[in-house]
């Protein structure tokens, strides 16, 4: 324990930062979707239903705005996701489904990413995890945005340019 | 070599490309269903006799169907959309194209077609997304997967 230490002589001291390279792009691409943030894709308008509609609800909604996946939110927090996936794998051919709660048919505790998260993030979440939809979340978990494959597309296809 | 110029040189051929599942016009609303469960995908082709697509029934159209209680014995002829012609790319077009297309049409599934115009396969904003990957795994992968923005307690404590 009574290792002796060196003071530092002044002059000598290096600073741990001082070899540190920033990280370097191939292209402007590439940056954007390391070093912006995801509040800066187009996340909005967002669909949504709250906790307690029925199914019949959420496929009104998504008849009215033409969209494919509704947020099923319960005071600001993102509970679940239902998509048009979820109406042809559940709905589709149970013809008592309409009445019943949305709860028991959406996809629950989706996979979600924050507005100050970089867009590779979500493009990871949908390649690896598979997720087509993600709820955007702002800093105090609430519901503020979407992201789907349309979007996705969109933003890659403006910063290709 | 970024992104940008794979994306723009690549051919769809080094997409990851799904098998696409092709019905003639007569089939029931109800069968595509199962055959879209079946085989995990979004979307059927619906050809002619000699495998040119001619329309495509999604799973946009089984919402739109579900919401106007339309009955599942009714063809996918009477409920496809025809296919445009941005909404096809061949196997030789460049990685942006297919992009450029999913724009254009604002479609998730676009048609690959071989060189006589019959369906090869079927790729979209998933095989996009894995392509994006599987060339930048440094970009994408080191990304966390984990979704909380805060540690519930301070490390250690």
């Amino acid at each position: 324990m009574g290792r002796k230490r060196n003071p530092v002589e002044p002059g000598e001291f290096e600073d741990p930062l001082s070899n540190y390279d920033p990280p370097k792009f191939a292209d402007e691409l590439e940056r954007v979707l390391c070093e912006t943030e995801v509040a800066q894709m187009p996340i909005r308008p967002l669909a949504f239903v709250e906790k307690d509609a029925s199914v019949q609800g959420a496929l009104d909604v998504m008849a009215k705005y033409e969209c494919s996946c509704v947020v099923v939110q319960d005071a600001g927090q993102a509970v679940g996701i239902f998509s048009a996936r979820d109406v042809l794998n559940k709905v589709a051919d149970d013809t008592d489904a309409r009445a019943k709660p949305i709860t028991e048919f959406m996809t629950p505790a989706p996979r979600t990413v924050y507005t100050t998260d970089c867009p590779a993030k979500a493009l990871n979440l949908m390649a690896i995890g598979g997720f087509r939809h993600i709820p955007v979340l702002d800093t105090d978990d609430k519901v503020v945005g979407i992201l789907g494959p349309r979007r996705t597309t969109e933003f890659l296809q403006d910063h290709l340019i | 070599m970024g992104l940008r110029e794979d994306i723009m040189n690549e051919t769809v051929s080094q997409l990851p490309l799904r098998t696409a599942v092709t019905v003639p016009p007569d089939t029931t609303v109800a069968q595509a269903v199962e055959m879209m469960r079946n085989t995990r995908l979004g979307c059927v082709f619906v050809v002619d006799e000699r495998g040119r697509p001619t329309g495509k029934f999604t799973e946009r159209q089984v919402l739109k169907l579900v919401c106007g209680c339309v009955p599942f014995d009714q063809t996918v002829g009477q409920h496809m959309v025809p296919i445009p012609e941005s909404g096809c790319v061949k196997m030789t077009d460049p990685v942006a194209k297919v992009l450029q297309g999913m724009q254009e049409t604002r479609l998730r599934f676009l048609c690959v077609v071989d060189s006589e115009g019959k369906v090869a396969g079927l790729t979209g904003q998933k095989g996009l997304m894995e392509y994006v990957t599987e060339h930048f795994p440094r970009l994408i992968k080191v990304q966390m997967m984990t979704s909380k923005l805060h540690m519930n307690t301070r490390e250690g404590a």
